[in-house]
């Protein structure tokens, strides 16, 4: 009944705009006003707003928690002494104080007027933790104090916070200082003298540590070469042939100039220690108890109560270089992580490295060649369920797989003069790379998918139609059109496998890494070492360490890092992407 | 809608259309049917185009225009499920043998499209890019051919200062002009237009009309379009189809003024659409 309509209709068919909405006859008034309510959906925003609000206040506060423990855990906090009742005197930095509720045997002992005013409190009286360090003399790190024990408290201006490298930290005071023949104490002892005493001594201590880590280990290094070579040769002539009584000869010569080479760098540094034990500090605790140690095993030392502000700030940061440069100290509680961040760094890349072709190719393949259909809807439905996987399979797999099957071959084929010590045939940087490229390769393939099928047709029919092949058409148009969104996913793919721990603890990281994966011996990139990871220090620190307690801290810390490093590995992901967003916009070819 | 077409309605009458291409068919259309699936959009179509002249393609939405146009370059093979029977024969070869060079047919008939579709690039690589993907890195002749079809295309003056720009930032028909420049970029013999002003103002489509004028004669070009007037304006031939049948096919003029069927009477009228 509508010719006119109609016959417009059909003939703009084309032109109409699908998304021009439809006249619409407005339906406020239909509606009973006893529904009013859902039928506007106000509940239903109520209950939206409310849900995403509580989701980022759980984040927000997550991240205060993680930034505030993790920034204020270097700062030097003082040092109290308190005086007992029992007139015991401890000293220590108060980390924090609890109501709890005192236990009946403990009342008992109790003089009644304290017991009255536990009894007014219901039973709960307030105490602090003291970090009392001094582990070599009380065996415990940390101290309950109930605030009803104190008799007084004071806060000694002469009173230090000494970092050693062994034990932990000494909170007590400088007795006195030997150097070499000549001891400083009381008046003599002053403290600017102390400090430049202090630098040489650790300067002495980095030096033996170079002798004995870099050119000791650089001969050390050289033998296992020779022994290796000598090795290849049995296995390739037999230990009966010429050839091997040849090689044999040689490597005895070689190893006695590396053993000369050696024993002269041995000595070197067993001169410097000797020298180095010559200069000591005596310190002394509250309650008067002695302690000697060697100069140059103090890490750091100051006046906690005497400090400016400049000062603290001073140690704040001295502290956090520790940390971000050093290598860890006493079971990974203290010092530094630097070879986590590294090993976290590498194995990061290297599986971006990995998954990126990889997932790029098989994302190419499903949505520009395969022809759609059941197959590869399975096929998308099977890759969307491997994100679901839980990682620890993961991890099984790449050390079945990987470590067991393909690195013991390479092992057999390649590195026949290690064995039976594994190269390849074990947990390592590459096999823990490529164990997470395969866990966020459905990341990337979806996200890549996802980019590609956001490319406009008439892209690829213009580019086809100007007589491009499917490849040119997708080199030069789909893929730098694509790219940003592929980038994201990389990104996505990279904050996922950064913060992965579960399988990586089967396949290739270690509490503590005696070497880094990348050194200054050939081939540089060591890919068969075994690495440490962030993640899993927070772990080892926090779970696994003698005192959890003192590692408390350190996960914040290292947390914070650990956010941090994949906060600054995705913001350089995203720079990259939105040049390349520009780059590709102008001229690509 | 006013002005640019109106002007446009003078130098019509001026046109004198030839009777004949000059040297016959270029293409030759033979009982050729198409089915996307189950659905067949195409009856046993027959038609020859003649070398050098612009032929016009008319009819109602869903009709099979663009369907028969992207036949000519094979641009249907991207589609899943689809099958033809009888053949189409350009330059006397059937362009449906299997053992065809699609990408050398796709050379030799440039494209242009519905909506302007420049790619994310300068204007310059835009217009270079069907040599560029032909292995041609000479930059002389790359600069030479990016002048040239510029100014073929009628738009060398708009952009001869923005030839580093990006193509995406040109207005809607400058950016149809560059497809066209595109397309005719790597020489092509043909060139087929789907509806290539339908997303344009009436300035930008008097422009792509004066364009096809010009062209005239350099290339052959199938157009299709929506237009009636535009299809009188600029074509010498005139093919009305409907349903997927060619119901009429002949001399522009003719068609217009003295269709034979009463269909074709019905739709150039206006009358149905
Ligand atoms: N890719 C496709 N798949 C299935 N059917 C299609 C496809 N493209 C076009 N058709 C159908 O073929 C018929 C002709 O379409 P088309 O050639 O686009 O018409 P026109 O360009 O004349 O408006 C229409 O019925 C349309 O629905
Ligand atoms: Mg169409």
């Amino acid at each position: 009944m509508q010719p006119l309509g109609k016959e417009k209709n059909t003939y703009d068919g084309e032109h109409r705009e699908p998304d021009k909405p439809l006249p619409q006859a407005s339906r406020a008034h239909d509606v009973p006003t006893g529904s009013a309510l859902a039928a506007r959906g106000e509940p239903f925003l109520w209950g939206l707003g409310g849900a995403l609000t509580l989701g980022i206040s759980m984040i927000v506060g997550f991240i205060i928690l993680i930034l505030w423990n993790g920034l204020i855990t270097f700062y030097p906090k003082p040092v109290c002494m308190a005086t007992l009742k029992n007139s015991r005197i401890i000293a220590g930095e108060p980390t924090r104080s609890e109501l709890y509720r005192v236990a009946d045997e403990q009342m008992e002992s109790l003089d009644p007027d304290v017991q009255d005013e536990i009894r007014a409190n219901q039973g709960f009286a307030s105490r602090t933790l003291y970090r009392t360090g001094n582990y070599d003399l009380y065996n415990e790190d940390f101290r309950w104090v109930s605030d009803f024990e104190v008799q007084s408290a004071s806060m000694p201006p002469d009173i230090f916070f000494v970092e050693r490298l062994e034990w932990g930290p000494f909170i007590g005071f400088i007795h006195s200082v030997r150097l070499r023949s000549q001891e400083l104490k009381g008046e003599s002892l002053e403290l600017g003298s102390l400090y430049s005493e202090h630098l040489k001594a650790v300067r002495r201590r980095q030096d033996v540590r170079r002798i004995e880590r870099s050119e000791i280990g650089a001969v050390n290094h050289k033998m296992e070469k020779e022994r290796l070579a000598l090795r290849r040769v049995a296995l390739r002539h037999g230990e009966q042939s010429d050839a091997f009584q040849e090689a044999q000869a040689r490597y005895q010569e070689r190893v006695r100039a590396l053993q000369a080479e050696y024993e002269q760098l041995h000595s070197e540094a067993e001169s410097i220690k000797q020298n180095d034990a010559q200069y000591q500090v005596t310190l002394v605790d509250v309650s008067g108890r002695e302690k000697t140690i060697l100069l140059s095993d103090i890490v750091r030392f100051y006046p906690a109560n005497a400090l400016s502000t400049f000062q603290k700030l001073g140690v704040y940061v001295s502290r956090w270089l520790e940390f971000l440069t050093q290598e860890p100290r006493e079971a990974n509680t203290e010092g530094g992580v630097m070879p986590a961040i590294f090993g976290t760094f590498v194995m990061t890349v290297l599986m971006a490295i990995a998954v990126a072709p990889f997932g790029v190719m098989a994302a190419l393949y499903l949505r520009e060649y395969a022809k759609q259909g059941r197959l590869v809807s399975i096929i998308r439905i099977c890759v969307n369920n491997l994100a679901g996987v839980p990682s620890i399979v993961y991890g099984v797999f790449g050390l079945g797989f990987f470590a067991y099957i393909v690195g013991a071959s390479i092992d057999e084929l390649f590195f026949r003069e290690r064995l039976p010590s594994p190269t390849f045939g074990t947990g390592g940087l590459l096999w823990a790379a490529l164990t997470l490229a395969l866990l966020t390769v459905p990341v990337v393939i979806v996200a890549t998918e996802e980019a590609l099928a956001a490319v406009p047709q008439s892209m690829r029919e213009g580019s086809l139609a100007c007589g491009a092949s499917k490849w040119q058409t997708i080199r030069h148009i789909v893929l730098p059109k694509a790219m940003p969104g592929i980038m994201t996913g990389l990104i996505l793919a990279m904050a996922r496998g950064a913060g992965e721990v579960a399988p990586l603890m089967l396949i290739g990281v270690v509490k503590l890494a005696p070497e880094l994966p990348i050194d200054g011996f050939f081939p540089y990139l060591h890919l068969e070492r075994s690495f440490m990871h962030l993640g899993f220090h927070i772990y080892d620190v926090g779970f696994q360490s003698r005192n959890s307690e003192a590692a408390k801290p350190m996960v914040f810390v290292t947390t914070l890092l650990l956010i941090s490093l994949i906060a600054v590995m995705n913001a350089v992901a995203i720079y990259a992407r939105n040049r390349l967003k520009r780059k590709y916009y102008v001229g690509h070819f | 809608m006013a002005e640019g077409i109106d002007t446009r309605t003078d130098f019509v009458q001026t046109i004198s259309y030839p009777r004949k291409g000059e040297d016959g068919a270029v293409i030759e259309i033979e009982k050729f049917s198409l089915w996307y699936g189950s659905h067949q959009a195409l009856f046993d179509n027959t038609l020859n185009i003649e070398r050098g002249l612009v032929t016009a393609l008319i009819g109602p939405s869903g009709c099979g225009k663009s369907t028969l146009i992207r036949s000519l370059n094979r641009m249907n093979d991207l589609i899943d499920g689809l099958r033809i029977s009888g053949t189409i024969r350009f330059n006397a070869e059937n362009i449906y043998n299997p053992d065809v060079d699609v990408i050398g047919l796709r050379k030799r008939m440039g494209m242009v499209f519905q909506k302007p579709n420049p790619f994310p690039m300068t204007v310059a690589d835009n217009v270079a890019y069907p040599l560029r993907v032909d292995g041609i890195r000479d930059r002389r002749v790359l600069d030479a051919t990016v002048v040239r079809a510029l100014k073929a295309a009628a738009l060398w003056d708009e952009v001869k200062d923005r030839l580093n720009d990006n193509a995406l930032g040109l207005s809607g028909g400058q950016q149809q002009r560059l497809c066209i420049a595109r397309a005719i970029a790597g020489e092509p013999d043909v060139l087929l237009m789907d509806e290539p002003c339908s997303a344009l103002d009436p300035l930008a489509t008097a422009k792509i009309e004066d364009l096809i004028y010009e062209l005239r004669g350099r290339y052959t070009i199938i157009i299709v379009t929506h237009n009636m007037q535009q299809a009188a304006r600029v074509s010498d031939n005139t093919a009305f189809m409907y349903l997927g049948t060619l119901i009429e096919y002949g001399d522009t003029r003719t068609i217009f003024t003295n269709p034979k069927h009463g269909r074709t009477q019905d739709y150039v009228t206006g009358r149905f659409g």
